[in-house]
C-alpha cells in the first residue's frame, strides 16, 4: 500500500493513501468536529462544520469526505477555519427550533435543573428532588417558601391553563421531609479558609460552594443572630425563624463554616485585619440603609426595613402601631403592611403613587395582604409629613399615569390642586434600600459594591456577594450570586483566570408568545388545574404570625408533578450542534429569519421525532438503511424546506423494531426516546 | 411555385400562436405540403411561417391564424414579409444552428440530406483515440456552463477499462429565460444524437442516457422519434453492436443539473450532489465510468469530426473556439435564440444583436441565475469564458437578460436569489440555510427594512456559501448577490442609508403620485384601482395603495408615476 505524506496544523504526517482528511486527523490526534460523519455509512457531507482549508491553493473542503492526497497542507484550526464553522454553526442553529433548556432553568437566577427534581418529585424520589435543587439552591427551606419564583412565571404550563407548575413547592416539601437526612459530598478541607462578612443568603452560598469544594469559611455577623434579611428582613409568617434555624444548623454540620454573631465590620473586625488572616474575604452585607421619603418632616416615619428588623429582634412581638400608613408598592411595603395588620386592629395602608399594575411587589402578596385587611391608596404621593396633636399628618398629592419612564412603566404625573391629608399613627417609608458599602471598597453610581463581573472581584483578596453587589434583590438571587462569587475565589485561590463556561441556548420562545399548538409533547399533558396553595385561616393571619401557607403533601405534589410538560431537550447533555456552538462561539441569534419545520411527530409509544431540531445531516436514513436495513425514513421537499420523514409522513410503522440505532446516531435531539433518561 | 410551407413549430412558436395557424393553413393550401419545423431563432418574430418556392425562400413574421393574411402568404404577397435586421445578419454565425428551423427536425432524410450523419459516418471509421484527438484539436469545452474541455474529458472516459462505460447527455436546462438546449432538441433532435454517438465511439461507452427536464415534453417527443429512427436504420451500431439510448424525464429539480445530481436521479434517487472527486469518469452512473456532456456540446460533435477540430478552433478565440447558443431576454428589443462567434463583446450581442438602446441598459445578466451581472461600461469585454469569470460572471449555459435602466438592481439579485434558494437541494448547511438568509436579508433591503450590516452580512454570507457547498448550485448562488454589490454597491447603500429606489421599483420606498397639473380627471384611475384607494379629487391614499401600478398604466396623460417615498415631485413629462 502506498503511503502520502501531508501536513495538518502544521504537523508532518505520514498516511495511508485512500483516507479521509478527517480520518487521517483523527488518527493522529488532530480532533475535527463533525455532526453529520458516522463511521459505518456512507458519507453524507452535508454538515460543512468538518471544513478545513487546504493551504497552498486555498481550497475549502469537507474533511468527512476529502481524500486526504500527498502534499497536502491541511489547515484544520486557523481562525479563518474556525470562522467558517462558526458561520456553518449560526446557520444550523438559526433554523433550531427546540429548547436547550427548560424554561424554568433558564429563568431561575441560580439556574437549578428545575424540570429534573420536578421530574423526581413527580416519580416519588423526593429525596432526588432535594439533591438536584441543592446543587444551585443551598437555602432550600428558605427559598422554598419566599422565593418569588421566577421559574413558574416563565413555565411553559401557562400557555395550556395560565398556571405555570407549582415548582418551589417541590423545594419546600424535598427539604421539609429530607433536609435533615440529606448530607452533600463535600471534599477534603484544603486547608484554605475565607472570611465572609455577613451570614444573609449570599454569604451562606458562598460558603457553601466553597465548602463543597473543600474551602473552609469563617463567618461574621454583626446582628446577634445569623440568616441576615431571612432573619431581619423577611416576616416570620412567610419564613418561620425555627425553618430558618433548621436551615442554618446544616452549614454547622457541614463542617468547616463557622459563623460568629455579635461582629461587627469597623468595630469588633477590621477588613485590612481580615486580608492578611484569610485566604479571601468576602463581604456580603447586604443591602441594609433604608432611603427616606424625600420630602420634609421624613424623619417622622420609619424605615421599611428599620422596622421590621426591629420587630424581628423583639420576637415578632410589637407595640400596636396604631392606624398605618406604609408608603411604597414593593416587597418590602407587603411585609411591613401584613405586619401591621398582625399588630393593630386599626385600619392600616398601602400608599403607592402609581397603580397595581405597576407595583414591583409580587401579586401573591398583594392578593394576600388585601385577604387580611389592607387599604391600597393608588396614585398617591407623599409630599409633607409632620405631627400634629399626637398624630401624623400626611400631606398627599393624587397623580395621573403619564409617559413611560426609563423603566417601562408609566411615569406618575402630580394632578394640580388635588393637595389632601391623612392623619396616622405610625407612617412607615417602605421606598426602598440601599448598600453601605464598607469604606475602602470601590462602588458604582448606586453605591452598591464594584467587583469584576468575571469573578466578584472588588480588590486585592477581597471579592463580594448578594445584594452589596446586585442592590436589593431575592433570595435566590443571592444565592446565585454567592455561587458565581465562590467560583470567582476558587480559581483567585488557585492562581487561574475565572471563565465559566460559555453556554448558548435555543429557546421556542416566551409562553406568552406560543399558542397551545407551539408546545411540542412527549406524552399527552395532563390536564389537571394547579393545586392550590393552602393557607392558615384568615383570623389567624391577621392575629398571629404563624405561617401563612401550608407545605403541599405528598399525594398534592404527585398530581402537581403531572402537570409539567418537560419542554427541555430529549438531548440535553448529548448535542453536538450545542457543544460545538458553545466551542466555536456560535449563537442562535447571529442570524435571525424563518425557523423551518417546526412539526413533530410523536405518536409512536416511545420515540418523538421533531423536525424543528433536525439539521439535515441524513445520518439517521442512511444508517437505517445502511446499517439496519430497513428504509423507514427519508428526505423530503427541497431547499430550506427540506425534512426528514418516514413514508407517507406515517408514524413509524410496526415493523420498526425500536432498535434506536438511528437515535444514538442522531447529533441533536431530532430523533430521541420520549422517555428522559436523567444523568 | 411553390415547394412547401414551413410553420415554425418549435415551443416559442406554439406559444405565440403557431398551432393555429398550422392548422389553418393545412386547410388553405391545397396540394401544397404544409411541414412543422422548429425554431430560427428569432422568437419575437414568432409565429413565423416560411414558404419555400422555386424561385427561392420567403419568410412571414407575426402571422395570425387569419383566413385573409394567410391567403396572402399563399399568393406570395409582400404581406408582413420577414427580414431579419442587418447588425444580427452581419454579427451571428450560425453554425450548429443552421438548420435549425429550416427542416423538420423528426425527418431522418431531411438531416441526411443536409450532410447529417457525415460526422458519425466519418467516426465510425476512425480509431477512437482519434476522434479524441479532433475533439481535443477542437479545443471545444463544455457548453453546459463549466468549460471543462471535452476532448479531455472523453480521453478520461476512453481510458477506462470497464465492463460498461456511461456517456449522458445532460438536458436539464433549468437556468429561468434559457432555451438554447430545449431549441436544439426540439428542432435538431439528429444533430444531437449524431454528437452523442460519435461520442460513444471515442469513449467505448456503450449506455447512453438523456436526461431531459419532464417540462420540455417536445423535445422528449422528438427524441424519442429519431431514437427510433436510428434505431431502425441501424446507425445507432458502433463496432457491430447496438448501442442504447434513453431519455430520461427529469422531475424538474434545477440542481439535477449537476452532474452528481443528475446520476443520482438517473439512479432513481434523490437528486442531491456529492462530494467530487471521485468525478464520474472515475465513479459515475451505478458505479460505472460516466462523462457528462451537455446537449449544445453533444450538437458541437458532428460539425467538428466532419470538418476537422483545425477548422472548427477557428472560429471565436484563442481559448474559447467555436460559437456559443445565447437565450437573449429581457429589457431589449429582440429577444430569442442567437449563436455567435466566441470572442464577440458583450456590447454586440446587446446593442446590434439585441437592438437594445445604447444608454438604456444598466447591466446584463450573463449565466443565468448562476452568473453574475456585468456593467454597461464593461460591455466592451469579449464573451470568452475566461473574461467573463474574470468580471465576477460566467458563461453559464447560455442566459443572457438585459437589464435596462429602469430596474433596480438589488431587487434583480433578490429575484436571481430567490430561484436559487428554492432550487437548493437542502443537503448543505451553506446553500440550503445561508441562501435563504441571505434572501430575508434582501427582502429587508427592498422592503426598506434593511440596514448597513445587512449589505456586509451579504458580502460575508455569500463568499462563505460558494466555499462551502458541495456543488455548482450552492457555489454560483451568491454571483447575483456579489456582482451586484461590486458593480452597484451605491444602490444597496441608497436603499438602507436613505432608504431610496432610484429605479422605483421596490414597492415599500415608492409612493405613487398623481400630479394634479397634468391630471385631466377622467377618473380612469379611480375606476381601475383595485383597492379604491384614489380619492375622488384625485389623492392617492398610499398607505392603502399596493403599488399595482394600474392606475399609471391606464392614465392617458402620464400624470401618475412612483416616486420616492414621501415625496411630491412633478411628473407628467
Amino acid at each position: 500500500m502506498s503511503e502520502i505524506k501531508l501536513t495538518i496544523d502544521g504537523k508532518q504526517i505520514t498516511a495511508p493513501r485512500g483516507k479521509t482528511i478527517l480520518e487521517v486527523a483523527k488518527e493522529n490526534g488532530i480532533e475535527i468536529p463533525t455532526m453529520c460523519h458516522d463511521d459505518r455509512i456512507s458519507q453524507t457531507t452535508s454538515c460543512f462544520v468538518c471544513i478545513v482549508r487546504e493551504g497552498k491553493n486555498g481550497n475549502w473542503m469537507p474533511s468527512c469526505s476529502a481524500e486526504a492526497q500527498d502534499g497536502m497542507e491541511v489547515d484544520a484550526s486557523s481562525d479563518l477555519v474556525r470562522d467558517m464553522r462558526k458561520t456553518a454553526l449560526d446557520l444550523l442553529l438559526s433554523e433550531h427550533s427546540g429548547d436547550c433548556e427548560a424554561p424554568c432553568t433558564i429563568s431561575c437566577p441560580a439556574h437549578a435543573r428545575v424540570e429534573e427534581y420536578v421530574r423526581a418529585g413527580r416519580d416519588g424520589d423526593l429525596r432526588k428532588t432535594l439533591e438536584i435543587a441543592k446543587e444551585r439552591i443551598p437555602l432550600p427551606l428558605s427559598i422554598g417558601r419566599v422565593c418569588p419564583r421566577f421559574c413558574e412565571k416563565d413555565c411553559r404550563r401557562n400557555v395550556l391553563d395560565n398556571e405555570g407548575v407549582a415548582i418551589n413547592d417541590f423545594k419546600r416539601i424535598s427539604a421539609d421531609l429530607y433536609y435533615d437526612e440529606y448530607m452533600e459530598e463535600r471534599k477534603e478541607l484544603t486547608g484554605q479558609k475565607v472570611a465572609i462578612i455577613g451570614s444573609g443568603p449570599g454569604g451562606l452560598a458562598t460558603a457553601y460552594f466553597l465548602r463543597l469544594e473543600g474551602v473552609a469559611s469563617d463567618i461574621y455577623e454583626k446582628l446577634p443572630e445569623a440568616g441576615g434579611m431571612l432573619r431581619y428582613g423577611i416576616p416570620e409568617y412567610r419564613l418561620p425563624k425555627k425553618v430558618l434555624d433548621k436551615e442554618l444548623a446544616h452549614f454547622e454540620k457541614m463542617g468547616g463554616i463557622k459563623i460568629y454573631c455579635n461582629n461587627e465590620l469597623g468595630k469588633d473586625i477590621q477588613l485590612d485585619k481580615l486580608k492578611k488572616e484569610y485566604d479571601a474575604v468576602v463581604v456580603a452585607v447586604g443591602s441594609w440603609k433604608a432611603s427616606g421619603m424625600r420630602t420634609e418632616g421624613e424623619e417622622l416615619a420609619r424605615g421599611g426595613i428599620d422596622w421590621l428588623e426591629e420587630l424581628a429582634l423583639n420576637g415578632w412581638k410589637g407595640e400596636d402601631p396604631g392606624e398605618t400608613i406604609v408608603v411604597g408598592g414593593g416587597n418590602t411595603a407587603m411585609d411591613c403592611v401584613r405586619s401591621a395588620l398582625r399588630l393593630t386592629d386599626e385600619p392600616v395602608h398601602c400608599m403607592y403613587r402609581r397603580t397595581e399594575k405597576e407595583m414591583p411587589a409580587e401579586q401573591i402578596e398583594i392578593d394576600e395582604a388585601r385577604e387580611e385587611g389592607a387599604r391600597f391608596n393608588f396614585l398617591t404621593q407623599p409630599i409633607k409629613l409632620r405631627r400634629e396633636n399626637g398624630k401624623l399628618v400626611l400631606e398627599c398629592l393624587r397623580m395621573e399615569l403619564g409617559e413611560p419612564d426609563a423603566s417601562g412603566r408609566r411615569r406618575p404625573v402630580p394632578i394640580e390642586g388635588s393637595e389632601f391629608e391623612v392623619a396616622a399613627d405610625t407612617v412607615i417609608a417602605a421606598i426602598g434600600q440601599k448598600t453601605l458599602a464598607p469604606k475602602g471598597l470601590p462602588t458604582n453610581k448606586w453605591g452598591d459594591v464594584d467587583v469584576e463581573e468575571a469573578d466578584c472581584r472588588a480588590e486585592g483578596n477581597v471579592f463580594a456577594a448578594g445584594d452589596c453587589v446586585s442592590g436589593p434583590a431575592t433570595v435566590v438571587e443571592a444565592v446565585a450570586g454567592g455561587r458565581r462569587t465562590a467560583l470567582g475565589i476558587l480559581a483567585y485561590l488557585k492562581g487561574e483566570e475565572c471563565q465559566l463556561p460559555r453556554q448558548i441556548n435555543v429557546s421556542r420562545g416566551h409562553w406568552q408568545s406560543m399558542s397551545e399548538d407551539d408546545l411540542v409533547y412527549l406524552f399527552e399533558p395532563d390536564k389537571n388545574k394547579r393545586v392550590p396553595l393552602r393557607l392558615i385561616p384568615l383570623e389567624e393571619r391577621t392575629s398571629t404570625f404563624k405561617e401563612v401557607s401550608y407545605t403541599f403533601t405528598e399525594e398534592e405534589i404527585l398530581e402537581e408533578g403531572k402537570r409539567c410538560i418537560e419542554c427541555s431537550c430529549t438531548a440535553k447533555g448529548d448535542c453536538k450542534l450545542k457543544d460545538f456552538s458553545e466551542t466555536y462561539g456560535a449563537h442562535p441569534e447571529t442570524f435571525g429569519g424563518e425557523k423551518g419545520n417546526n412539526t413533530y411527530n410523536s405518536r409512536h409509544p416511545h420515540i418523538i421525532m421533531d423536525n424543528g431540531k433536525c439539521v439535515k445531516c441524513g445520518i439517521c436514513v442512511k444508517v437505517c438503511s445502511e446499517v439496519v436495513n430497513e428504509y423507514l425514513l427519508g428526505f423530503k421537499n427541497r431547499g430550506f424546506k427540506t425534512k426528514v420523514e418516514t413514508a407517507f409522513d406515517t408514524t413509524l410503522p410496526e415493523f420498526c423494531t425500536d432498535c434506536g440505532e438511528c437515535i444514538e446516531a442522531c447529533p441533536v435531539g431530532a430523533l430521541d426516546w420520549k422517555k428522559k433518561k436523567d444523568e | 411555385m411553390i415547394k412547401r410551407i414551413k410553420v415554425g413549430m418549435a415551443s416559442c412558436g406554439i406559444a405565440a400562436g403557431a398551432g393555429e395557424v398550422l392548422e389553418l393553413l393545412q386547410e388553405m393550401a391545397g396540394d401544397n405540403k404544409v411541414v412543422e419545423v422548429g425554431c430560427i431563432g428569432h422568437c419575437y418574430a414568432e409565429p413565423l411561417v416560411e414558404v419555400e418556392t422555386d424561385s427561392g425562400d420567403y419568410i412571414f413574421e407575426k402571422v395570425q391564424p387569419k383566413e385573409e393574411d394567410l391567403q396572402k402568404i399563399i399568393d406570395l404577397d409582400e404581406f408582413s414579409r420577414f427580414q431579419p435586421h442587418s447588425p444580427r445578419v452581419d454579427k451571428e454565425r450560425q453554425l450548429i444552428t443552421s438548420l435549425a428551423g429550416k427542416i423538420v427536425p423528426t425527418s431522418l432524410e431531411e438531416y441526411r440530406a443536409n450532410k447529417g450523419y457525415e460526422g458519425l459516418k466519418k467516426a465510425l471509421e476512425m480509431e477512437p483515440d482519434a476522434i479524441v484527438d479532433e475533439v481535443k484539436t477542437s479545443k471545444l469545452r463544455g457548453r453546459g456552463g463549466g468549460g471543462f474541455p471535452t476532448g479531455l474529458k472523453w480521453s478520461f472516459l476512453a481510458a477506462k477499462d470497464s465492463e460498461q462505460k456511461v456517456l449522458i447527455c445532460n438536458a436539464d436546462e433549468g437556468d429561468p429565460g434559457a432555451f438554447m438546449d430545449r431549441t436544439l432538441m426540439e428542432s435538431l433532435p439528429h444533430q444531437v444524437l449524431e454528437g452523442m454517438l460519435i461520442g460513444a465511439k471515442a469513449t467505448g461507452a456503450r449506455q447512453l442516457f438523456i436526461y431531459c427536464r419532464a417540462e420540455y415534453p417536445l423535445a422528449v417527443k422528438n427524441l424519442n422519434i429519431a431514437i427510433e429512427q436510428i434505431e431502425k436504420e441501424g446507425l445507432n451500431i458502433i463496432d457491430g453492436e447496438p448501442v442504447k439510448i434513453m431519455v430520461k424525464e427529469g422531475a424538474g429539480a434545477f440542481v439535477c443539473g449537476e452532474e452528481t445530481a443528475l446520476i443520482h436521479s438517473l439512479e432513481g434517487k434523490r437528486g442531491t450532489p456529492r462530494y467530487r472527486p471521485p468525478y464520474p469518469t472515475d465513479y459515475g452512473f451505478h458505479g460505472y465510468p460516466s462523462a457528462i456532456n451537455n446537449v449544445e456540446s453533444f450538437a458541437n460533435i458532428p460539425l467538428i469530426v466532419r470538418d476537422g477540430g483545425e477548422n472548427f478552433a477557428a472560429t471565436g478565440t484563442e481559448n474559447s473556439t467555436g460559437t456559443k447558443l445565447f437565450a437573449l431576454a429581457g429589457d431589449l428589443e429582440y429577444s430569442g435564440l442567437v449563436e455567435v462567434p466566441m470572442g464577440i463583446s458583450i456590447g454586440e450581442v446587446v446593442y446590434d444583436i439585441g437592438g437594445a438602446e445604447p444608454g438604456s441598459v444598466k447591466a446584463v445578466q450573463i449565466g443565468g441565475p448562476s452568473g453574475g451581472c456585468i456593467p454597461a461600461e464593461h460591455f466592451d469585454t469579449p464573451i470568452d469564458y475566461d473574461s467573463l469569470t474574470s468580471l465576477g460572471a460566467i458563461m453559464g449555459s447560455g442566459g443572457l437578460i438585459v437589464i435596462g435602466n429602469n430596474r433596480c438592481m438589488v431587487e434583480t439579485a433578490r429575484y436571481f436569489l430567490e430561484f436559487t434558494t428554492r432550487e437548493s437541494c437542502g443537503k448543505c448547511t451553506f446553500c440550503r440555510i445561508g441562501t435563504k438568509r441571505m434572501l430575508e436579508t434582501l427582502e429587508r433591503i427592498t422592503g426598506g427594512e434593511g440596514g448597513p450590516e445587512d449589505v456586509e452580512l451579504l458580502a460575508d454570507l455569500g463568499k462563505k456559501i460558494i466555499q462551502g457547498s458541495l456543488c455548482g448550485l450552492g457555489q454560483t448562488a451568491p454571483n447575483p448577490v456579489l456582482s451586484t454589490l461590486k458593480y452597484f454597491n451605491n444602490e444597496y447603500l441608497a436603499h438602507v442609508e436613505e432608504g431610496h429606489c432610484a429605479a422605483m421599483e421596490c414597492k415599500a420606498l415608492v409612493d405613487v403620485f398623481i400630479d394634479r397639473e397634468t391630471c385631466i380627471e377622467c377618473g380612469q384611475c379611480i375606476k381601475n384601482c383595485p383597492v379604491d384607494c384614489i380619492s375622488e379629487d384625485y389623492v392617492i391614499d398610499n398607505e392603502i395603495c399596493t403599488r399595482c401600478n394600474s392606475c399609471i398604466e391606464v392614465c392617458p396623460v402620464d400624470a401618475i408615476a412612483r416616486v420616492a417615498k414621501g415625496g411630491e415631485v412633478s411628473v407628467g413629462n
